[in-house]
């Protein structure tokens, strides 16, 4: 007779959502965190889109520490001294309310105290150290030489699954999969950002940049989120292009980021509160582990499930959902009394059914476009010319638009047959 | 026998992390997160040695609001048998008296009890009273400032560090024992450990199971009154290069600039 039902290892989006289901259902759950309190090891920081906590948490966002809904939601290119961006705000988004900006010391810490009101055992400030391992079945978790046990366990450890690892259920990771994310949090007050981004009591701003002209000519990509009164501003450089290029450091990137010309006014007079740099799970589809066996199931970013098309960075959705598809795969099991690999292949399916395998399948591959020197140099470099020469009056005679969009491709070398390859795999991939 | 030992604990604002309200010019409580003073870890770690040796029975008590539970239920997961919280909407704005009586009174309604351990003082406040107050309240004898406290028939015996020296004091029981900052490691908590604190639970008390009248505790209990609080306002410090030839030019200078002054002004 194993001591709880489930264990859930972390307690970031994955881990909670998977307690509160299970716990919600009366099942006896430990969930174990590492950080203490939970969130405080974390940097994401974040939007949280979609609406999965409504599924274990009706009415969520009246409750959340959620800082501003996304009514602005905006991409953008920068080069050495331009900006060019897509800004979408829309009343749409207003009344749908598809994303919210979340600070995670507040949003986690708030997750476990509803796993710990829906009655899960919540224990904060332990590591676990490996899976206990009984003739091919996981049967529970080690920790200072104790063992605890529960029918099954649900790896929910983040962006390095140590436990994973170690248990030898995932590959250690590999440059390819995994991104360094450098975040700061910089205080202003809550009127002076809603004048500086044009925004509504309670509305907020979310963008995320190409980064064009890095010292090195690093491939990075920037983010720039507004919380209630501080924004979360920062960098993702993927690991294998900071590897080869070794005289670049992320605190300098950030820093040519927030001093850019078009970004630096947005944070003016703003105090830094904290600063943070954790990975990024980044390597897609390819790095999807197995995700169940006897025993045991991977959610969250543990498993892989985090996605960014250039346009949006999303994890905290697939963490959710995932969370929940894995409590639910382990009520049924529960229902059978059989946690064996077979009884627990139905959450496979379940993620199969869901946006969360969708969403992975179709932007297979996207990360070698995201990170190809094509969007990080060409696009930027291309897009500056075309504007300039749309909007720069010299009093010479205007040339046609086709012309000129011509003229700004061929200028930064875009009509070679290499480069319509990548625009093709580009378009294809995303 | 067994031997019953009491430690006093609190539950303080993470050190690094206080931030004062610029307007009520107090601690904000609200951003920070909550530990155990670092002494008072010192303090169980004591009492949990003398009972790996004596089987002794470990009682945390502690003042404060409901969420002061984690640091109970983390004393527990350390090794602890038992914690009460004296926890009442009248126990807050104590000073140092109501907050000795408190814990005092709560002592005494656990019955009996041979070595009460506290810290030496509390990070937030660092006063040292509260121990040596709950000694007075009980009418017990006090050994502050210890180190290597051991049990020995009857007696406690521990160091206290002296300027120039160290003062070794034999005890008879009971005596209450302030333990020194950094005097031994404690223990790890283990998830085990932490499973069955939980599990296990602790009790809280409000003044009435305690025994004790509103009016003697809380803010209505304490003698202090604060009447004014004064920031420190962080001076500007620029580092300069100054260029000096000998030993007399860069007294000069440094005399000039107001650095060094002459001893009658």
């Amino acid at each position: 007779m194993s001591e709880f039902d489930a264990i859930v290892v972390g307690a970031g989006p994955a881990g909670a959502s998977a307690a509160i289901r299970l716990a919600s259902s009366k099942k006896n759950v430990l969930l174990v965190e590492k950080s203490d309190p939970p969130g405080s090891k974390n940097v994401s920081g974040g939007v949280l889109w979609g609406n999965g906590l409504s599924a274990i948490i009706p009415d969520w966002e009246k409750s959340a520490p959620v800082e501003r809904f996304v009514d602005t939601k905006s991409v953008a290119f920068l080069t050495q001294d331009s900006k060019i961006g897509i800004d979408f705000s829309s009343k749409k988004l207003e009344q749908k309310k598809t994303g919210y900006t979340v600070l995670r010391a507040r949003l986690d810490q708030w997750l476990a105290r509803k796993a710990k009101e829906a009655g899960a055992m919540v224990i904060n400030g332990i590591t676990v150290e490996k899976l206990h391992i009984e003739n091919g079945k996981v049967t529970g978790i080690e920790q200072d030489g104790d063992v605890i046990t529960s029918d099954t366990v649900i790896l929910c450890e983040g962006a390095n699954p140590r436990v994973a690892i170690n248990s030898g259920l995932r590959k250690p990771l590999t440059d390819h999969d995994v991104a360094i994310g450098v975040k700061e949090v910089i205080k202003l007050p809550e009127n002076t950002i809603n004048e500086r981004f044009h925004l509504k009591s309670g509305a907020g701003f979310a963008c995320e940049y190409v980064l064009g002209y890095l010292k090195g000519g690093v491939e990075a990509g920037g983010f720039l989120y507004t919380n209630k009164d501080s924004i979360s501003v920062g960098i993702v450089v993927s690991m294998s292009h900071l590897r080869k290029n070794d005289a670049t450091h992320t605190y300098d990137m950030i820093e040519e980021f927030t001093a850019h010309p078009y970004i630096a006014p947005l944070l003016q007079g703003g105090e830094m509160q904290e600063y943070s740099a954790h990975m990024v799970q980044e390597g897609g589809f390819s790095s999807i582990p197995k995700l169940y066996g006897n025993g045991y199931m991977i959610a969250g970013d543990s498993a892989g499930f985090s996605f960014s098309n250039g346009l949006v960075l999303q994890g905290m959705n697939y963490a959710i959902d995932s969370g929940i598809a894995a409590a639910d795969t382990f009520a049924a099991a529960y229902d059978k009394k059989n946690f064996t690999e077979n009884a627990l292949k139905s959450y496979q399916d379940r993620l199969e059914g869901s946006y969360v395998m969708k969403d992975m399948r179709s932007f297979k591959g996207i990360g070698d476009v995201t990170w190809s020197p094509f969007v990080h140099k060409k696009i930027p470099a291309m897009l500056e010319s075309l504007m300039m020469g749309l909007f720069m009056e010299e009093g010479r005679p205007k040339k046609h638009m086709t012309r000129m969009l011509l003229d700004a491709l061929s200028q930064n070398d875009m009509l070679r047959v290499s480069s319509l390859m990548d625009a093709y795999r580009m378009m294809r991939r995303m | 026998m067994t031997l019953e030992i009491i430690v006093m604990v609190k539950q303080v604002p993470d050190k690094q992390e206080v931030v004062i309200d610029p307007v009520t010019m107090n601690l904000n409580r609200s951003l920070t997160r909550n530990v155990t003073n670092s002494a008072d870890e010192n303090a169980l770690e004591a009492a949990l040695r003398i009972k790996d040796k004596t089987g002794a029975n470990v009682t945390v008590v502690s003042m404060g609001p409901p969420q002061a539970e984690t640091t109970m239920i983390e004393c527990l997961a350390r090794g602890a048998d038992r914690a009460i919280l004296a926890s009442d909407r009248f126990f807050g704005g104590a000073d140092t008296y109501p907050t000795g009586l408190t814990i005092a009174a709560t002592i005494s309604k656990i019955g009996k009890f041979d070595i009460i351990f506290a810290g030496e003082e509390s990070s937030d406040s660092s006063t040292g009273h509260v121990g040596p107050g709950v000694a007075e309240f009980l009418d017990i004898d006090q050994i502050t400032y210890a180190s290597n406290v051991e049990y020995e028939d009857g007696h406690v015996i521990a160091d206290r560090e002296l300027e120039g020296g160290t003062e070794i004091v034999k005890v008879p029981l009971p005596v209450l024992v302030t333990v020194l900052l950094n005097s031994n490691t404690p223990r790890m908590q283990t998830l085990r450990r932490k499973i069955d604190a939980t599990r296990k639970g602790i009790e809280m008390w409000d003044h009435d199971k305690i025994g004790l009248q509103p009016e003697w505790v809380g803010v209505r209990g304490s003698p202090t009154i604060v009447r004014k609080m004064n920031p420190i306002r962080e001076k500007e410090r620029a580092a300069k290069k100054i260029e000096v030839r000998n030993i007399k030019e860069l007294v000069d200078e440094l005399y000039e600039k107001n650095i060094l002054k002459l001893e009658e002004e």
